[in-house]
C-alpha cells in the first residue's frame, strides 16, 4: 500500500508528537482493495470556518459521524467548537451563526480540536461534500502545529453524486451542491451549515448513493476509489 | 448547537409516540444513542423465530413489512412507514420474535437498543401502556393474557406496584385473616369478631380451606332477629360457597367479583381455588380505602335513589369515575361492566320508581310480568356515556279479555320510565324505539311473531329492526321472557341463509373510514361537517359484522361486540386472529369515542381528526385494518355478489 510506503519511507520520526505516532500507526495495511464495504469506515465530517481561503481562515467548528456497515452510531460523533482569537468577516458568521469567543466553556483550541479529530480518523476514509477544502483547511491546522498533512483515503460525495447520476460533468463535482443532492435524494435538510449538521446529511447521502453503487457491482473499497473524483 | 446530531433525532421522535410521552430531557439521552441503519429493499431485519435482538425500531423514512408465515404461507400482518415503531417484542417479553420485518422500500430505520431502554419504560408507565396496546391492537406483534381483562402486560415482569393506577395494583392483601371451624357455635365466632374488630369470619375445615363466610350482616339479620339461635354452629347462619380469588389480584379484579356477584367480600386462598387454603380477606372496605369513588358504592346509591335529580347526580358521578378509568387506560372489558352494571341499576330503579308511583296512585299491577329489554349499545353493554335511549318490553302472554288493561299498564310505565330516564341524561330515541312506543311494547307472542315477520320477509327497514333490536338484553323483570324470544329467533333462523345474507349485507353499507390516502373521511356536509363519525365509521361495522356471525352461529346471551368477536375466534380458529384484532380494535374504538366524549362533552361520536395527536391517529388506522378483512369474509361467506 502507497500510504503504509509513505510512512515507512519517512519513518516516525523522534519529534513526532505522540497523537501523530499513534496515528500513522493506525495504517496497517487492513485496508485494501478487496476489502468490501460493509467493513469499510467511513468518517463523514464538515468543517464550519471564518472564511473559504484555507490559508487565512481557521477552523471554527468540526462535526463528524463514523459510517461502518450501512450504520451511523449517533453515540460515535463528533460535534467540537473552536476558540479561535481571529476576527470573522461578516458575511461567513451570516451563513453559519458561530460568533468566535461566545461559550467558551465548551470550546477548545484549534491544537486539541485536531488532535481529536485526527484520532477519530483513524485509518479512516474521509468523506464529506467538496471533502477536499475540509481537509485542507484541517491540514492548514496540522502544519502549522506539527508540519504535516493527513495521509487518509478520501471520497468526495459530490463527485460520488456525480457517478450515480451518470453526469458526464463529474470532473467538476461542483455542479452538485449538498442541497440540490438532498432534494435529489429526500434528505430533510434542518441543521444545514452547522458542521455536525451537515455531516449528518452527508453521511445518509453517504449511504444512499453508497447503495446505488452497490447495485451497479461497486461492492469493495477498490471499485469504490477507482472511479474518478477522488 | 451543542448536539446538533441528536437534536435531529430527537425533533424526529418527539412527533410519534410513544416517544411523545417521554420527558424531552429523557427523550434526548435516548436520541444520543440511536444507530441509524440504512436498509434495502428485501432486507429482512429479524425472522420469525429469531431470538430476541438488542433493538427496538422505529422507521424514519421509509417501509417495513411485517409478516407471518403461517403453514407455508406469508401474511402480510402490518405495514410499517414513518413513524411505526416495530419489533418491540424483545423490550416487553424475552421471547423469541412472532413476525419477520422485512424491508420493502429503501429505508432509514433509526434503532434504539433495549438496555437502557427497559428503564425508561419502568418509569414512564404511560409508554409501557402504549406499547403494549399496540402490541396487542395487532401493530407488531399479538399478546394478549387469557381470561385477564385488566393487563396487557405481564405483570410480575413490566409493572409491579411502581404504577400509579390503582386500579391494576396489587392489593395488599389482609394477613392473618379471621377463621374458625365449622362447629365453631355463632356466640363464639361474634366474640372471635368482635375482639379481632372484624366485619366477617372465614369458615374453615381443617385443611384450611373455606367452607363459608359469616357478616355482620348475616349477624344482623338472621341472628339479632331471632332467627337462629347464638347457640346453634356458624354453619347454619354462614354464606356458601364463598368467592375466591387468587393471592395476585388487582383492584380491578376485585371490583369485578364484587360487582358481578353483588358481594362484599372475597377470600383469598393459595392458588384462587376453593380447595386451597385461606391466605386472606378482602372486603369491599378495603377498596374504599384504596379508591374513593367506587362502583359498587355507586350502585348500592342508586337503589337509595328517590327521584330523577338523585339519579342523575350518581350518572354524573359515574362518569367522573369513567374519566378516571379511561385516562388512567384501566381495560374497556372492565369499563365496559362497570358502566353497565351502573347503567342496569339506574334503568332498574327507575321502573322501581315509577312502578311505585303507579301503585301509588292506586293503578292495579296486571296478571302479567314483564322484561325490560335494553336494545342498541345499551344492550350490547357498550355504552360508557350516555347517549340515546334504546328498550323495550315483553309482557307475558295473557287471555285476550286482559289484553287491552295489561298494554295499557305498562305503555304507561314505559312512558313514565323512559321520561324518568330522559330526566336522568339519556335522550329520547329520535326513531322512536323505545317501550314506551305501542309497537315495542308487546306480548311475548307478539314478538315471536314481529321478528318471525322480519325474518321471512327481510326487507331493508326489517334488517334495520334487526340490527337494533337482535342487541336486546334484559335488564329488569324475569329473564325466562327474553330467553324464550331467543329460543324462538334461532329456531326459525333455522335455514333461513337469506336473512343472514341480507343482515350480511347490510353491514357491508357502512361508509368506509379511510379515503385512499390513509386519511380519515369526513362528513361532507350537514351539523358534523369536516368531522369524523366514529360510530358510523369504524364500530359500526365491527358490532354489525359481529352480530350478523354470532346469529349464524346460534351463540345467545353475548351481546358485547368484543366479547362476541373474542366467542367467535373460539368457534372458528382458522379465523382466529382476525377475531381478536377486531374484538381488541372494538375496544379501542370504544375508548376513543369515550375519550373524545369526555373532552367535548358530548356522546363523542363526532369529532374532528385534526384534533388528533399523531399517536391517536396511528392508534385508530390501526383499528379499521380489520374491519376491511371483516367485509370480505362476510361477502365471500354469504355470498353478497348476487344479492346486490
Amino acid at each position: 500500500m502507497l500510504f503504509d510506503w509513505l510512512a515507512k519511507k519517512l519513518g516516525p520520526p523522534p519529534d513526532h508528537p505522540k497523537f501523530w505516532s499513534q496515528y500513522l500507526s493506525g495504517f496497517d495495511g487492513t485496508l485494501g482493495k478487496r476489502t468490501p464495504i460493509e467493513e469499510v469506515c467511513f468518517v463523514v465530517f464538515d468543517t464550519e470556518t471564518t472564511g473559504l481561503d484555507p490559508r487565512k481562515d481557521r477552523i471554527l467548528s468540526i462535526g463528524a459521524v463514523k459510517v461502518l456497515n450501512w450504520q451511523i452510531d449517533v453515540s460515535q460523533r463528533l460535534d467540537c467548537y473552536v476558540q479561535q482569537s481571529y476576527k470573522p468577516i461578516g458575511e461567513t458568521i451570516a451563513v453559519h451563526g458561530i460568533l468566535p469567543g461566545v461559550n467558551l466553556n465548551r470550546e477548545m483550541d484549534e491544537v486539541e480540536a485536531v488532535q481529536h479529530f485526527v484520532a477519530y480518523c483513524h485509518n479512516s476514509i474521509l468523506v464529506g461534500h467538496h471533502v477536499a477544502f475540509d481537509i485542507a483547511m484541517i491540514n492548514q491546522a496540522l502544519k502549522s502545529m506539527i508540519g504535516q498533512k493527513l495521509v487518509n483515503k478520501r471520497l468526495d460525495t459530490a463527485a460520488l453524486a456525480s457517478r450515480v447520476l451518470e453526469k458526464k460533468d463529474y470532473e467538476q463535482p461542483g455542479t452538485y451542491g449538498l442541497d440540490t443532492l438532498c432534494k435529489i435524494y429526500d434528505i430533510p435538510m434542518s441543521d444545514r451549515h452547522t458542521a455536525a449538521g451537515d455531516a449528518f446529511i452527508t453521511a445518509v447521502l453517504l449511504l444512499k448513493l453508497l447503495a446505488r453503487l452497490k447495485k451497479r457491482g461497486v461492492t469493495t473499497l477498490g471499485g469504490l476509489l477507482r472511479g474518478p473524483g477522488i | 448547537m451543542e448536539n446538533t446530531i441528536p437534536r435531529r433525532i430527537y425533533d424526529f421522535l418527539k412527533e410519534f409516540p410513544p416517544f411523545n410521552l417521554l420527558d424531552p430531557s429523557l427523550l434526548l439521552r435516548v436520541s444520543e444513542r440511536i444507530l441509524v441503519q440504512y436498509r434495502q429493499p428485501d432486507e429482512v431485519i429479524f425472522n420469525q423465530g429469531d431470538a430476541p435482538g438488542a433493538h427496538i425500531y422505529i422507521v424514519r423514512e421509509g417501509a417495513v413489512h411485517l409478516l407471518r408465515e403461517v403453514d407455508g404461507e406469508t401474511i402480510l400482518v402490518e405495514q410499517c412507514d414513518e413513524g411505526d415503531v416495530f419489533g418491540i417484542r424483545p423490550l416487553l417479553a424475552s421471547e423469541h420474535y412472532a413476525l419477520t420485518a422485512k424491508v420493502v422500500e429503501e429505508s432509514l430505520i433509526y434503532a434504539i437498543n433495549i438496555e437502557g431502554f427497559r428503564e425508561i419504560l419502568e418509569n414512564n408507565p404511560k409508554v409501557a401502556f402504549y406499547l403494549a396496546s399496540t402490541f396487542a391492537a395487532g401493530i407488531g406483534e399479538k399478546y394478549r393474557r387469557e381470561g385477564k381483562p385488566s393487563l396487557f402486560l405481564d405483570q410480575d415482569k413490566m409493572v409491579d406496584a411502581n404504577f400509579p393506577l390503582v386500579e391494576i395494583q396489587s392489593l395488599e392483601k389482609s394477613k392473618d385473616p379471621v377463621t374458625c371451624l365449622p362447629d365453631t357455635l355463632i356466640r363464639e365466632a361474634a366474640i372471635i369478631m368482635s375482639n379481632r374488630e372484624v366485619g366477617s369470619i372465614i369458615v374453615v375445615n381443617e385443611a384450611g380451606q373455606p367452607e363459608g363466610i359469616v357478616t355482620d350482616k348475616d349477624l344482623r339479620s338472621k341472628v339479632a332477629t331471632g332467627v337462629v339461635g347464638l347457640g346453634r354452629p356458624v354453619t347454619d347462619i354462614m354464606s356458601s360457597p364463598v368467592i375466591t380469588v387468587g393471592p395476585n389480584i388487582t383492584v380491578a379484579d376485585v371490583q369485578i367479583e364484587m360487582v358481578k356477584n353483588r358481594i362484599n367480600h372475597l377470600c383469598i386462598t393459595e392458588d384462587g381455588t376453593l380447595d386451597s387454603p385461606v391466605i386472606g380477606v378482602l372486603s369491599e372496605h378495603d377498596l374504599m380505602v384504596v379508591q374513593g369513588n367506587n362502583p359498587a358504592l355507586l350502585i348500592r346509591e342508586i337503589r337509595r335513589c328517590r327521584n330523577g335529580k338523585e339519579l342523575r347526580n350518581i350518572r354524573e358521578r359515574a362518569e367522573e369515575l369513567l374519566k378516571k378509568y379511561i385516562y388512567q387506560e384501566v381495560a374497556i372489558a372492565f369499563i365496559a361492566t362497570v358502566m353497565s352494571e351502573v347503567n342496569d341499576e339506574l334503568i332498574t330503579q327507575a321502573i322501581r320508581l315509577c312502578q311505585a308511583e303507579l301503585d301509588a296512585e292506586g293503578q292495579k299491577r296486571p296478571q302479567a310480568e314483564f322484561c325490560w329489554l335494553a336494545l342498541g349499545s345499551e344492550g350490547r353493554q357498550e355504552q360508557l356515556l350516555r347517549t340515546d335511549q334504546d328498550n323495550a318490553l315483553i309482557f307475558e302472554n295473557v287471555p285476550e279479555e286482559a289484553y287491552q288493561s295489561t298494554k295499557a299498564y305498562f305503555l304507561e310505565l314505559a312512558g313514565r320510565v323512559t321520561r324518568l330516564l330522559n330526566e336522568v341524561g339519556y335522550d329520547y330515541c329520535p326513531g322512536d324505539m323505545m317501550a314506551s312506543n305501542p309497537s315495542w311494547c308487546l306480548s311475548l307472542d307478539e314478538w315471536k311473531a314481529q321478528f318471525s315477520k322480519w325474518i321471512f320477509e327481510p326487507s331493508p327497514k326489517a334488517v334495520m329492526y334487526c340490527t337494533i333490536f337482535f342487541d336486546y338484553r334484559p335488564i329488569y323483570g324475569p329473564k325466562e321472557l327474553s330467553a324464550q324470544l331467543t329460543e324462538h329467533i334461532f329456531k326459525i333462523i333455522e335455514g333461513q341463509a337469506i336473512f343472514l345474507g341480507f343482515l350480511a349485507k347490510d353491514a357491508l353499507q357502512n361508509p368506509p373510514p379511510l379515503t385512499f390516502f390513509r386519511n380519515f373521511v369526513v362528513e361532507s356536509s350537514g351539523e358534523h361537517k369536516d368531522e369524523f363519525d366514529i360510530k358510523a365509521r369504524a364500530m359500526m361495522p365491527l358490532a354489525d359484522a359481529a352480530r350478523v356471525l354470532i346469529l349464524d352461529a346460534k351463540v345467545g346471551k353475548i351481546n358485547n361486540t368484543f366479547r362476541r368477536f373474542e366467542k367467535l375466534s373460539e368457534l372458528e380458529p382458522l379465523n382466529k386472529e382476525l377475531y381478536q384484532q377486531a374484538a381488541d380494535a372494538y375496544e379501542i374504538l370504544m375508548r376513543y369515542r369515550a375519550l373524545q366524549g369526555l373532552k367535548n362533552k358530548n356522546s363523542g361520536r363526532y369529532f374532528n381528526p385534526s384534533e388528533l395527536s399523531k399517536m391517536e391517529r396511528v392508534n385508530l388506522r390501526n383499528c379499521f385494518q380489520p374491519i376491511k378483512e371483516l367485509q370480505t369474509l362476510l361477502s365471500l361467506r354469504y355470498q353478497l355478489a348476487y344479492l346486490r
